[in-house]
């Protein structure tokens, strides 16, 4: 009965399955195809996501990122491997060439488990630092799972992931219970270096650190980064929005840290993990199924009283009137909705020549949004400058993909005809009049030379003069 | 067996006890300040139940040095973990600097300016120095704030340069600043130029009718050629509305061929209206 009713749940899951927004072909790659069955629940939650899932080794000899230099596969997660190196068809640089086609790339490390030499360029290639020697372990001695640690104190219990700056959404911690943890077990932690393209997910708690555990077993004499400077989840996000997130412990997504575990507290507090969840959610994030933006479309027209409204015309002229609005969906696992803006963050509109010359918040516009798309729009007066201009929408933000919008439009200077009449400005009335009174002079002198008689009795005097 | 029921909770309670007991601390505590060209440092005890009330301050040129024993239970022991956090109380930004800790639990550290992160020397605030000790086991680990830093720059070296790192946000918005509009003098200097520009007109023709300047000789004219004087005449007004068309709405383009119509009946009218002032002129009238 169980198992009948568990296969109409996954066929279920099949036929509503989701798919990610750049494909669902997803490499794995494992030192032996039968370390998978560690790893069944979150595998298998992928597949019921509607992945299409193939398992390699570094060693094989059909792996093959790209074929004809096309992509392959859509994504790829790296399970720790004991190779040193990970063969000639994963170089870091044909792991970089995957990011630039946009592929995206799980990378999971394991303190037990040398990070192989090829990954380890391949993120310093990110900015992305990995330990001395490709191997480290985190610990904790304040805050560790007292079932399974209580000695070696590596089984890290992190609190769900917050969100640092109010403006961000928080994707990966949003749906946890209050009082679970993400087991983090014998993990690897990772310097990250100051682009904006990285963004920490989970940072290390501020007495954790990191130790080689070959050499230093005794004592942590030379430090390679400990507390918040420590990042154990991280993310990357390139200008194209291809992912790579660096998951610092594999054993996180193994089915025993899965559900049903429980860990323990330093207090003695039993909780439940938040793993399956977050592991999904990371999955999600990295293969482009969460915070994934799209421009639906962009109108901009002019705004004047009694003007013809044409959509995008192509010129405008300085000090005009004109609203802008752009319209954007966000996707969740298996559906476009409607993108709303984070509290405390705003989409800007920039409308700019080399510089811009106005950056203005974009309101939402609740007339021409849907129930899947979200509106948002501006009016404002173009500057009193003409020249070749864009209205350019650069919507870059930690874990969404980024939105870089520009429309090139022509503003142009007054017609000679466009300015007020000179009637209209008092400063002018001297010199109308000046005209009036000359115009009205000429043509009484013409009439006066044509038949005017010349005065009695003074013709004499006036020759004279 | 009584007794022994008795017995099982209060065997409990005393290895809870000892559990709770085994923890790590530090003793022998001394913290010291030493400038690089001699001089009397500073000197202070520091112990974990109590932080310092002052702040220590730390030249550009001095060193810290802190040294202690580590304890579990009260006897010196190596620890895995033993750390000063420093904290920039602003920011919340920490930095760790690992002890050089002995087998028997005796540990050192000395910090100083070229060993802090750049953003600890811009702080304004002191930094809280915390010690950190922990180790593998059941030892109940320690982090207690002991004492706090006041980091003094050199005035004649220039602060060092930080730079925050770029950060995905949104940004200070922009509004253009528009060009000030054309402005006129007020309208009451306008209307009173004006009114004497125009006063102009009537002074103009009350001089003229005082020098005798009359219209006498239009009958005589209109009887001689009186069609080429009405449209000579008439040319000339014509043209003037047709200037005033062009001011008030008529473009280039409208205008030109009425001025050519203008323009030629003028000249045709002309040669006759002009020719009989010509002959009123030989004939000695004016």
């Amino acid at each position: 009965m169980r198992s009948l009713l568990s296969l109409i749940v996954f066929l279920f899951a099949v036929s509503v399955s989701a798919v990610s927004t750049t494909g669902n072909r997803l490499l794995a790659i494992l030192d032996d195809v039968a370390d998978k069955d560690n790893y069944s629940k979150f595998l298998g939650d992928l597949a019921s996501r509607g992945f299409d899932l193939t398992f390699e080794t570094p060693k094989s000899e059909s792996l093959a990122l790209f074929h004809l230099g096309e992509r392959k596969y859509d994504h790829v997660i790296f399970f720790p491997t004991k190779t040193k190196g990970l063969g000639p068809n994963l170089t870091p640089n044909i792991l970089v060439q995957f990011l630039n086609a946009n592929g995206n790339v799980l990378v999971t490390l394991s303190s037990g488990v040398a990070a192989p030499n090829s990954l380890v360029s391949f993120l310093a290639e990110l900015d992305i630092q990995l330990p001395a020697d490709r191997t480290g372990l985190v610990v904790d001695h304040f805050n560790y799972d007292t079932a399974s640690a209580a000695d070696l104190h590596d089984v890290l219990l992190l609190p769900t992931p917050k969100t640092v700056r109010s403006d961000i959404k928080n994707i990966f911690g949003a749906a946890a219970p209050a009082d679970s943890v993400i087991a983090f077990p014998r993990g690897v932690g990772a310097a990250l270096g100051a682009s904006e393209l990285l963004t920490p997910i989970v940072r290390a708690p501020r007495n954790a650190y990191s130790y080689n555990p070959k050499e230093q077993a005794q004592v942590v004499d030379d430090l390679f980064a400990a507390g918040e400077q420590l990042s154990l989840v991280s993310s990357f996000q390139a200008l194209n929005s291809a992912r790579l997130v660096l998951l610092g412990s594999a054993e996180l997504l193994q089915d025993k840290w899965f559900d049903e575990a429980e860990v323990t507290k330093v207090d003695g507090k039993k909780v439940k993990t938040y793993n399956r969840e977050f592991a999904k959610r990371i999955s999600a994030w990295t293969f482009q199924e969460l915070g994934v933006l799209r421009v639906n479309w962009i109108e901009h027209h002019l705004s004047e009283e009694g003007a013809v409204n044409v959509s995008n015309p192509k010129i405008y002229r300085i000090k005009n009137k004109v609203s802008y609005t752009i319209s954007l969906s966000e996707y969740t696992y298996d559906s476009w909705s409607a993108f709303n803006v984070p509290a405390n963050d705003a989409i800007q509109l920039e409308f700019s020549m080399l510089s811009p010359f106005h950056r203005l918040a974009l309101e939402f516009d609740k007339a021409h949004s849907t129930k899947d798309a979200a509106a948002y729009s501006a009016e404002f007066v173009l500057p009193d400058q003409h020249g070749i201009f864009n209205f350019k929408v650069n919507y870059k933000r930690p874990f969404l993909s980024n939105v870089e919008e520009k429309n090139t439009v022509s503003v142009r200077h007054m017609a000679h005809n466009e300015w007020p009449r000179s009637f209209a400005i008092s400063g002018a009335w001297p010199w109308i009049s000046g005209i009036g009174v000359t115009v009205v002079g000429w043509v009484a002198f013409c009439a006066l030379w044509l038949y005017s008689a010349p005065p009695k009795g003074k013709k004499e005097s006036k020759k004279t003069q | 067996m009584r007794f022994t029921q008795s017995f099982a909770p209060a065997l409990l309670l005393l290895a809870g006890v000892a559990q709770a007991a085994s923890s790590w601390g530090f003793d022998d505590g001394t913290l010291s300040v030493v400038a690089k060209k001699g001089g009397a440092g500073v000197k202070e005890k520091i112990n974990s139940k109590s932080p310092l009330s002052k702040p220590v301050t730390l030249g550009s040129t001095d060193t810290l040095k802190l040294i202690l024993t580590a304890t579990d239970n009260g006897k010196g022991k190596r620890p895995h973990q033993a750390f000063v956090v420093l904290k920039d109380q602003d920011t919340g930004l920490e930095a760790p600097f690992p002890l050089t800790v002995k087998e028997s639990g005796k540990a050192t550290v000395q910090i100083s300016h070229k060993d802090l992160p750049v953003q600890f020397l811009l702080a304004t605030e002191p930094l809280k120095a915390s010690i950190v000790i922990g180790s593998f086991g059941s030892a109940k680990p320690l982090d207690t704030p002991v004492f706090n830093i006041k980091i003094e720059t050199d005035s004649a070296v220039p602060p060092p340069a930080y730079e925050k790192p770029v950060r995905y946000g949104k940004k200070a918005e922009i509004h253009h600043i528009f060009r000030a509009d054309p402005k006129s003098p007020p309208a009451v200097i306008s209307i009173f130029f004006a009114l004497a520009v125009v006063a102009a007109l009537p002074a103009l023709f009350i001089s003229w009718l005082l020098l005798g300047a009359n219209l006498n000789h239009l009958p005589k004219a209109i009887g001689a050629s009186p069609v080429s004087h009405a449209t000579f005449f008439g040319s000339i007004v014509a043209m003037e509305f047709v200037f005033f068309l062009y001011f008030t709405n008529w473009t280039l383009f409208q205008v030109l061929p009425v001025i050519i119509v203008v323009g030629a009946a003028t000249v045709l009218s002309g040669s006759k209206a002009l020719g009989e002032v010509q002959s009123r002129r030989l004939a000695g009238d004016r």
